[in-house]
């Protein structure tokens, strides 16, 4: 009997409760990509509205039920599933989902740690995450139905219960959840800070980590000075809903009654919310940097060109992505002379963006490129990062942006620049280091197949929106067709609704990829693409404390590769030198030293 | 089961003696975020209004600046006590530190009964901007100062039993580090809502 209570235990503390870095980071996998999922699902249910204005569909009759009367669904409806699907992708996804993945699976075992720096805190992470989550979804069935204020829950919608069906229980779910899932952050952030500062093995100085640990490092500190933020946004938010302070209302009549509140100012708001807005797209697309960074040169089979600018630049990124927050602004009647001042900042971005792009194409120039999924993703990414951020100049100018502010070229804009190029970094990440999650290896073929339908429908489904964008078609609009202006963006409309069906249907074929091959896979080599990090010196079976025995030392940098002596011979016989080997006498320490 | 040995990272306290303080001071670098956050907050509002009320700060948060920085010499003296491993002299210093914490959590409430007495009310029609800032600030300052009186309470139970020592006082420096900073923070917070709000 004792021995049974004693396996019920071990089950409960190994799969649920578990402090293991490794089984945290699969946590946060499967609990993104299940929230990711059903972000998708609901992109698809908008697109058909957007494309095919009052027809009636099977699926969103299905799916919406008594929100979608004979298949249409209800325009407060349409505003509570686009709201859901931006915070469910910026933050479940793309925040908790990619960092809480691959910070927790690479940082102790690409610095040489046993574990993270407290193993119970990081636990309490994920599962505050996940209780967020389930809050998030809960707020999808309540009366009035979701939040219904776009991502970024702007007063007075947000303030005033009473404002539209989804200002009400819905909004103050958001804000629970959303006070957790901060919780769930900072604690995270915390532990990936004091890891990396703290528990390097012997010879792991700072130039010598991948740029993986850096990226992570960068954005845990974002977070941990941007989310705090938010919560003390939100909690303003919450007294003036419930507890009778204006700070963000002021001179409101609704159902021509005078509301009490006075004296405060929904641009407060705009202020506070940017303040974390505008870090929170790094937080997202930092990691994803990292990744592909990392991955560019594994797959090259050459050194990371420009190591240390690479480290610059994010370190500018970082710093710069605190003071541009004000171009999200514009149109808010901001003196134009602050204006131009966020301007100037936010275009000093494309400086260090440059950097980084002249270096990943660089590192691939002349490369040995072995054109693995995980490849191609990062080849895709830079891809998005060079036409994302084209147009972020475009935004990031005063003058235009107020021309095209809170129309279509945005949402193409940041799905591009920001949607595309972290959710291409997180499944370049997934394929690469799938043999260390799983201890298999994931389909090739199927994921290079992934790869191309991805990149094509996911470019089908966001380029044209600049277009749209240009033509004056407004963001969270139920219907374009209303407005006989738009008449002839109908075709546009359809194909990138098409587009959105087609690039659906596409990650159903990675999904079965990632379940097969998880139970299914052929097992893993320890080293599958003959990398230099230290992970790849750690058995494929998962074990308490990572390494059997003593934990490696390192003696040079990560990016080994291809190196040649004098005569032009490659050192040791192999096109990579993994960090575990010393320097030959004479040899250079790329990172440095 | 394969046994590993755990060398690198020889014991929890080993653990705990290279982490625990950088955890800390990240933890009250977001809290400084926290509150800065709010403080810009007034900045901000008090631009945007033209008839913004200035409130005199009531005489009892005088006091409470008084005492929060007694209370943080206590704690300081009782620190540099178990330093020389005078364990019966930090237990004092600690209660002296618990006692004044307590003293100054009675001081923001009768802060408050003061503001309130005198019209000055959190929310509702005749609260403004400044009194409602001024409240939520206060009360969130305590709200944390909360879990420095836990810590203070559980430091002061484990110096009664001599738990600590001249080599063993790590738990001591965190809740040292911890306090000293809330000093600060209400110091900075005070200066704040005196001159500027
Ligand atoms: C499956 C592919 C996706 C499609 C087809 C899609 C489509 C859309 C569309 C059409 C809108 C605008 C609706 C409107 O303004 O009325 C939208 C909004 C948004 N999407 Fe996506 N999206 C996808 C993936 C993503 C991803 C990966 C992200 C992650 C950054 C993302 C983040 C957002 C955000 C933040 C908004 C704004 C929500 C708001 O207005 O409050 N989307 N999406
Ligand atoms: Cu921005």
């Amino acid at each position: 009997m004792s021995t049974h209570h004693h396996h019920h235990e071990d089950f409960l503390f190994k799969y649920i409760f578990s402090t293991d870095h490794k089984m945290i980071s699969k946590q946060f996998l499967i609990t993104g990509f299940l929230m990711g999922f059903i972000g998708m699902v609901m992109s698809t249910l908008f697109r058909l509205q957007l494309g095919w204005p009052g027809e009636s569909f099977w699926l969103v009759d299905a799916l919406m039920g008594s929100w979608a009367e004979d298949g249409v669904m209800a325009p407060d409806k349409y505003l509570s599933l686009v709201t859901m699907h931006g915070t469910i992708m910026v933050f479940f996804l793309l925040t908790a989902g990619l960092s809480g993945t691959f910070s927790n699976l690479l940082i102790p075992l690409q610095i040489g740690a046993r574990d993270m720096a407290s193993g119970f805190l990081n636990m309490l992470s994920y599962w505050f995450f996940f209780v967020s989550s389930v809050i998030m979804l809960i707020s999808l069935g309540v009366e009035g139905g979701a939040a219904s204020a776009g991502w970024t829950i702007y007063p007075p919608l947000s303030a005033l219960p009473q404002a539209i069906p989804g200002s009400g229980l819905g909004m103050t779910l958001w804000l629970v959840s959303m006070a957790i899932f901060i919780v769930s952050s900072l604690l995270g952030s915390l532990n990936y800070i004091v890891t990396i500062l703290n528990l390097r093995t012997k010879g792991m100085s700072m130039t010598r980590l991948p740029l993986t640990i850096w990226a992570f490092l960068l954005t845990a500190i974002i977070g941990v000075l941007s989310f705090p933020v938010l919560l003390s946004a939100a909690l303003l938010l919450v007294f003036d809903r419930s507890f009778g302070t204006s700070f963000f209302l002021s001179d409101i009549y609704i159902g021509g009654q005078v509301l009490e509140h006075s004296g405060g100012s929904p641009i407060l708001f705009e202020h506070l919310f940017w303040f974390l807005g505008h870090p929170e797209v790094y937080i997202v697309l930092l990691p994803a940097l990292g990744i592909t960074s990392e991955i560019i040169s594994t797959m090259s089979r050459k050194p990371i060109f420009g190591y240390r600018a690479m480290i610059g630049s994010m370190l500018a990124i970082a710093f710069l992505s605190f003071i541009v927050w004000g171009h999200h602004m514009f149109v808010t009647g901001m003196n134009p002379f602050l204006g131009a001042v966020f301007t100037f900042t936010t275009l000093l971005i494309a400086i260090p963006s440059a950097v980084k792009v002249f270096n990943y194409l660089t590192t691939l120039w002349k490369g040995n490129i072995v054109y693995s999924p995980a490849a191609l993703f990062s080849i895709g990414l830079v891809s998005t990062f060079i036409s994302g951020g084209v147009t972020g100049l475009v935004l990031g100018d005063s003058a235009l942006d107020i021309n095209v502010h809170d129309t279509y070229f945005v949402v193409g804009h940041f799905h591009i620049v920001m949607g595309l190029s972290a959710i291409f970094g997180m499944f370049a990440g997934v394929y690469h280091w799938f043999p260390k999650l799983f201890g298999r290896m994931m389909n090739n073929k199927l994921g290079n197949v992934h790869f191309w339908i991805t990149i094509v429908s996911a470019y089908g489904v966001f380029f044209p929106m600049h277009f749209l964008g240009l033509a004056g078609v407004p963001r969270r609009y139920y219907t374009n067709s209303n407005f006989p202006l738009f008449d002839n963006m109908v075709d546009i409309n359809e194909l990138v609704s098409t587009f959105a069906i087609i690039a659906a249907v596409g990650q159903l074929l990675f999904m079965f990829n990632f379940i097969y091959s998880a139970l299914r896979g052929p097992k893993a080599p320890m080293n599958p693409w003959r990398a230099n990090s230290l992970e790849w010196t750690a058995p494929v079976e998962h074990i308490h404390g990572n390494w059997y025995g003593d934990i490696p030392e390192v003696h040079r940098w990560a990016y080994d590769y291809s190196k040649v002596d004098e005569s032009g011979e490659y050192i040791g016989g192999e096109d990579f030198i993994p960090q575990t080997v010393p320097l030959a006498e004479n040899e250079h320490d790329g990172g440095g030293h | 089961m394969t046994t590993i040995t755990v060398d690198n990272i020889n014991s929890r306290a080993e653990l705990k003696r290279k982490t625990a303080k950088p955890l800390l001071w990240i933890g009250i670098m977001s809290i400084v975020m926290f509150f800065g956050g709010w403080t810009s907050a007034v900045i901000v509002s008090k631009g945007s209004i033209s008839d913004w009320l200035s409130i005199h700060l009531p005489n009892a948060f005088y006091v409470s600046s008084v005492i929060i920085v007694l209370s943080s010499i206590f704690f300081h003296l009782g620190y540099l006590a178990i330093k020389k491993d005078q364990k019966k002299t930090l237990f004092i210093f600690v209660l002296l530190t618990l006692l004044s914490g307590f003293g100054f959590v009675i001081s923001q409430y009768l802060g408050w009964k003061t503001l309130y007495e005198n019209g000055i009310v959190a929310t509702g029609s005749s609260s403004t901007n400044a009194s409602s800032y001024l409240y939520l600030i206060t009360f969130f300052h305590v709200l944390h100062l909360l879990a420095g009186l836990i810590s203070l309470i559980v430091v002061s139970v484990k110096s009664k039993k001599e738990r600590y020592s001249s080599s063993n006082f790590l738990g001591v420096e965190l809740s040292l580090i911890y306090w000293h900073f809330l000093g600060a923070l209400w110091i900075y917070l005070f200066i704040f809502l005196k001159y500027i709000a």
